[in-house]
Order: structure tokens, then sequence, then C-alpha cells
């Protein structure tokens, strides 16, 4: 058999076998040692990083992408399905860059957690959480796609709840998983319109026989799943409230791998995209309309791992448009550049908190680059990958972004919200680093600041070596499947750089306001409306449930009791003839006798007379 | 006249008479009225047996069931009198109580 192919599929089934040995091994009824995380599932981890690298440099070197169908599971005469696995350019460059992630922060995790008597549980979630993403990644098939699908929401939702004798944890689980159910109505209406009318949920043919037909319906159906998984505006609020599970599940779950997935499933239906202005049109505005209003939001919140997660938001919005644009590589590019430095600040905020005793808010953090110097610089690193600075992780992507919008034809609108919250982005992540690192310390004294383990900075070096260098890498690396546009006027090339800068600007300005008083009092409307999350869920998680309980109980009391008992059932039988029986009994006066005997009388007259 | 047919018809007048003209008791009517019944059912029997039109075969039937469904009525009818008036003496359903 010919080499690369050999070498490219035993590696995909060496990887799924590595990550799902520990989890076999968990089948047995003897407990496992408190070394079993650490040791078992984080070597596991780094193994299969090292065997994914294989099909990388393939790839690389060869281009070469394959495809193989392994087991038919159900067929029927017209439709087959089968467990068929992809490994083209888009699942070999992110498997790498997932389980290198997923390596890091599992050996984060495992300092962050190593008070928890639990910590073998959470580790085992976390790998059937990687497997599950793994799936969804290397899937050839819709029906794979929807079992990676419910697989990462499933373990979404046990992870968000991990402490789940705490009650907004619970809470944030429920959203986690009623959001994404309703995204996933999308996710099946797509395929059963896909398996009715395209007779089949293998990739290859969906593209090859979806030329005739109008495809709006199904792309609708997979930006609807998309929205509920990747935090769309409108289905949005779960992805803040996630952040009630352990930094580490914030840092796989949503930051890196699983809120991308429904920008994945769009970035692998993008030949079926490509024709439809309908649904690009709708992924651009819904993109922009997220990113700004994401960015909004978490320009005033305190907690710092919710602007982290409202930064991620952001991002997805982002990806979102550059969908929109149909540019699905730029897409993936920025989910591969953006895994890095989201994680990142995720492990730095977790390191953070961890020392200030699980201190949380940025107004008590401050001073935190004399004390934790390692962390607050690695901070400043993410935060400027982030924003796009040159030549960093994000710039690549980012700025790839932002030229392909500034030299589409598209609506100006998105092009106004997208740049609008490119300068947010940089405004919060000045006052994250700002209330962090700078100023003085306004945290307890006795804080266990203590940033010197190497489970902490092992991994934390390791992402922002990625952080650093993951885009280059990834573009130098790679041919463009799109030509981009390579000249333009000199303030469109620079407006992402512009727009960054004035963003600083303005933020470094807001800062210096912190000590000053210029008005008596401030103006509160702004700052409620962001830092309530434009009251979406306030209104929203209140007022429909409410709505339609009342709307229930109208009709099952008004509707079935008041209608069906009363007006025409056996209530309306009685109110209808008591009138008459009265009415009659106040006639005749209750002379039976003398009636009846006048009826046998005229009757018996009558027959005597007819005989006649 | 057949004799059968007599028979019905004089059966039916008698428990006519015996409805118009009950004396004392309401449960003396409800039994007339049971009589009546039942000759009217020996009636369609013999309707559908003598002027052979078996589509009507099953009409006897149909009549027994209602005639079944009016008697309890006409009993509920006698225990709320009873209930209400003491008795079911006819001259107390004069005074127009409810």
């Amino acid at each position: 058999m010919h080499t690369t192919s050999l070498m490219m599929t035993s590696s995909l089934i060496i990887i799924f076998t590595l990550l799902t040995y520990p989890l076999l091994t968990t089948l047995t009824p003897n407990p496992k040692s408190t070394a079993w995380a650490l040791t078992q599932v984080k070597t596991a981890v780094k193994l299969s990083f090292f065997v994914s690298l294989l099909p990388l440099f393939l790839f690389l070197n060869e281009g070469a992408e394959m495809v193989i169908t392994n087991w038919s599971w159900m067929n029927t005469m017209t439709f087959d399905i089968n467990i068929s696995l992809k490994f083209d350019h888009y699942s070999v460059i992110f498997t790498p860059v997932a389980l290198y992630v997923t390596w890091s922060i599992l050996e984060f995790a495992a300092w962050y957690m190593h008070a928890d008597p639990y910590m073998n549980r959470f580790f085992k979630y976390l790998l059937v959480f990687l497997i599950a993403m793994i799936i969804l990644v290397t899937a050839n098939n819709m029906f794979q796609i929807f079992i990676g699908w419910e697989g990462v929401g499933i373990m979404s939702f046990l992870l968000i709840g991990w402490w789940y004798g705490r009650a907004d944890a619970n809470t944030a689980a429920l959203q986690a998983v009623l959001y994404n159910r309703v995204g996933d109505i999308g996710l099946i209406f797509a395929m059963a319109w896909m398996a009715t009318n395209l007779n089949s949920w293998e990739m290859q043919q969906m593209f090859a026989a979806s030329n005739n037909f109008d495809l709006t319906f199904p792309l609708l159906g997979l930006i609807i799943a998309a929205t509920g998984k990747s935090a769309q505006f409108g289905l949005h609020p779960w992805l803040p409230a996630a952040m009630e599970g352990p930094t580490p599940v914030s840092a796989l779950l949503h930051s890196s791998t699983m809120v991308v997935a429904g920008i994945f499933l769009l970035i692998r239906m993008s030949p079926l995209m490509e024709n439809n202005q309908t649904a690009l049109t709708t992924c651009l505005c819904l993109g922009a309309l997220t990113t700004l209003f994401t960015a909004t939001c978490a320009l005033t919140q305190n907690d710092i791992k919710k602007i982290v997660a409202f930064s991620t938001s952001s991002q997805l919005g982002l990806m979102m448009v550059t969908i929109g644009l149909n540019q699905p590589q730029l897409a993936f590019l920025h989910i591969c550049t953006h895994a890095f430095f989201k994680a990142m600040l995720f492990l730095c905020s977790g390191s953070i908190i961890h020392s200030l005793n699980d201190e949380q808010d940025i107004r008590k953090m401050g001073g935190m680059h004399h004390l934790t110097p390692f962390t607050s610089s690695c901070l400043s690193i993410g935060s400027l990958a982030l924003t796009g600075t040159p030549f960093l992780a994000g710039f690549f992507s980012k700025d790839a972004i932002i030229e392909a919008l500034n030299t589409s034809h598209l609506n100006a609108w998105a092009l106004t919200l997208t740049l609008l919250a490119t300068s947010f982005t940089a405004v919060y992540s000045l006052r994250v680093v700002f209330f962090v690192s700078m100023g003085h310390p306004r945290f307890n004294p006795l804080s266990p600041i203590n940033e010197n383990n190497p489970a902490v900075i092992n991994p934390i070096k390791r992402l922002a070596w990625g952080s650093i260098i993951a885009g280059l890498l990834i573009t130098s690396n790679i041919t463009p499947l799109k030509t981009p546009v390579m000249s333009m006027p000199l303030l469109l090339k620079m407006a992402a750089l512009v727009v960054t800068v004035l963003g600083l600007i303005v933020a470094l300005e807001l800062a210096m306001l912190t000590n000053k008083q210029y008005k008596p009092t401030p103006q509160l409307m702004a700052h409620r409306f962001s830092n309530m999350l434009g009251f979406f869920p306030t209104i929203i998680h209140r007022f429909t449930p409410k709505l339609n309980l009342t709307l229930g109980q109208t009709i099952a009391s008004q509707m079935v009791d008041q209608t069906w008992l009363e007006k025409t059932g056996p209530k309306a039988v009685t109110s209808l003839n008591i009138p008459l029986i009265t009415t009659t009994s106040n006639t005749q006066q209750g002379m039976i006798k003398t009636y009846l005997t006048l009826f046998l009388l005229t009757l018996v007259l009558a027959t005597l007379l007819f005989l006649h | 006249m057949t004799p059968v047919h007599f028979a019905f018809s004089s059966a039916f007048m008698l428990g006519l008479t015996g409805l118009a003209f009950h004396r004392t008791h309401l449960l003396s009517a409800l039994l007339c009225l049971e009589g009546m019944m039942l000759s009217l059912f020996l009636a369609l029997s013999l309707w559908a047996l003598q002027l052979d039109s078996t589509s009507f075969s099953a009409s006897p039937m149909l009549l027994l069931a209602f005639s079944a469904c009016e008697a309890s009525a006409g009993l509920a009818l006698l225990v709320a009198t009873a209930r209400t008036h003491g008795s079911d003496h006819l001259q107390t359903l004069n005074l127009l109580q409810c």
C-alpha cells in the first residue's frame, strides 16, 4: 500500500485508540489512583499530539488529504450511514492544534484542580469531550457530526455544572443545554432536508448533488445550529454564564474547541453556501451584530472570566462575518490562532484567580505585574495577540479578515459594526491589563501568590509560543484557496491597526479617569445597558416563559373549563333547560292528572272519528 | 284483526288509560308506561316478521334500549319526588314546591 496513505490512516486510528484507552481502563471496578489523571490522561493526549503531527507534516509536504470509510453502520436500500473519517486540510490542521491546547490545559488543570476529590472524574469528562470534538472535526458525514455535536454539548453541561452544589452553576449548565438544543433544531432540520432531498449524509455526495436545489432552508437551519453552538446573538447568553465552570473547562470548551464547532460546521458546508446570497448575508449581519453587542457587553464587566468569555463571543462573531464574506479558510485560520491566545488568556486568569485566593473581580486585583510577572506578561502577550498586534498570531488572521471586509462588496453597516467591535477589543483588553497588572494591589495582603509551579508555567509558556508563532507558521505553509486582494488604498490596508490604536488611546484616556471626577454623578444609562448584557437575559429568561405559562393556564382554565364544561357541555344543558321548565310549570300549575285525562279522551275521540 | 294484533293494541290502550287515570301513586303511572313499551316491542317484532322486512329486525332491540333509558329516567324522577315531597303521592305534586 502507498506509504503516505498508510501512515495517515494509521495515525488517525492510533490517535483515536490512544484517546479511548484511558477511558476503557475506567470501566473496571477498581478505583484509580490519584496520579491516574496526570499520568494516564495527560500522557495519552501528549502522545496523540505528537502522532497527529505526522499527518500534518505529510499534508504540508505532499498536500495529502484522505477519507477513510471504516464500517457500514446502517444501510437501507437507498440510504447508507457509514463510519467515515475525513482528514482534509481543515481537520489535519485543527487536530494537532486542539491536541496541543488540550495537552497544556490538562497539565494546568492538574495544578488547578489538585484539591478536588473528584479530579479523576474531571479528567475523564475532559477526555470524553476531546474525543467527541475530534469525532466532530474528522467527520465525513452529518451523522458523525451530529454525534460529536451532541457529545460536546452534553460534556459541556456536565463540566459547567461541575460544582453542582452551587445554584448558579446549575442554572448556567441548564442554560447551556437549552440554548444548544434550540440550535440543534436547525441542525436536525438541515439533516432531514439533506436526507430527503440529496439522499445522503456523506459530504461528497451532498456537495455533488446540490447543484440544482434551492438550499436556502437547510443553510438557514445550519446557521441556526451555529447560532446555538457558537453563541451568536439571540442564543448567546449561555456563554458568559458558562464561566461558572472551572477555569480549565472555560479554557478548553468555551474558548478553543466547543464554541468553534458551529463555525466549523459552516466551514465544512461552505461549498453549499458559496452560491446562496441569502445565507451569506444572514451570516454577515448576524456575525456583525454579535461581535459588536458582545464587545459592548465586555466593556463594563467586572469578572475577569466574563470579560474573556465576551471576548470569545466577539471573536466568534468575527468568524461568522468571515463566513458571510465567503472566506471559510480565513475563518478557519482565525479558529486556529484564536485557540492559542484565548486558551492562554484563560489559563493566565486561572493562575491569577488561584493566586488571589479565588478572587475573580478585577476591581479587587492590581499590581500583579510585580507579583506574578510571568503570568501578567503572558496576559499582555495574549491581549496583544487578541487585538491583532502586527506579526503575532492574531494579526495574520484578524488583519486578513478586516482587509477582506474592506475590499468586498458587502453592506456598510456590517463593516461599521465590525470595525467598531475591533476597537472595542482593544478597549476591554486594555481594561483587563490595567486593572489586573498595573497600579497598586487592591486585594488582601496575605494572598497565596505563587506562580513558581512548573505545572503552571510550562502550559502557559507553550501556549505563549503558540500565540506568537502559530499565525506565521500556518499562513506560510498553507496555500490559500482564494487569492486575497493585494492592492488597496493605504487607509483600508491600515484600517484594522488604526481602529485598534484609536481604541487603545480612548481606553488609556478612560483609565486615567479612574482617580478623577469630572461630573458629580456619572451617566448611568449606557453603563447599565452594557453591564446588564443589554438586558437580554433579564427579559428573555423571565418574560417568555412567563408568557407561555400564563397562556397555558388561560387555555386550561378558560378554554377547557369554561367553554367545554359550562358553555357547551353539561352545564349548558342545565342552564338552557331550567328557564323552559319554570315557564312550563308556571303555566301548567301541576295538574298532571287532569291534563293526561284530557289527552286520553282526545286520543280516543280522534281514533273513533278516524275509524268511522 | 288478528288475535295478536288485538292483544298488543288492547295492551297499549289499557296502558295508556292507566297512565292517564292514575290515582294515587306515581309508580303505577310508570308501570303503565312500561306496559306500553312492552306492547310496542311486540308490535315492532311482529312488523318485521309478518311483512317480511328483515331490515327492520333490529328495531325492537333499539326500542328496548331506549325504553330502558326512559325507565331509569322515570325512576330517577320518582326518587327525586320521594326525596323532596316525602312520598310519591300525586296530590302532593300539585303544591308546586320545588
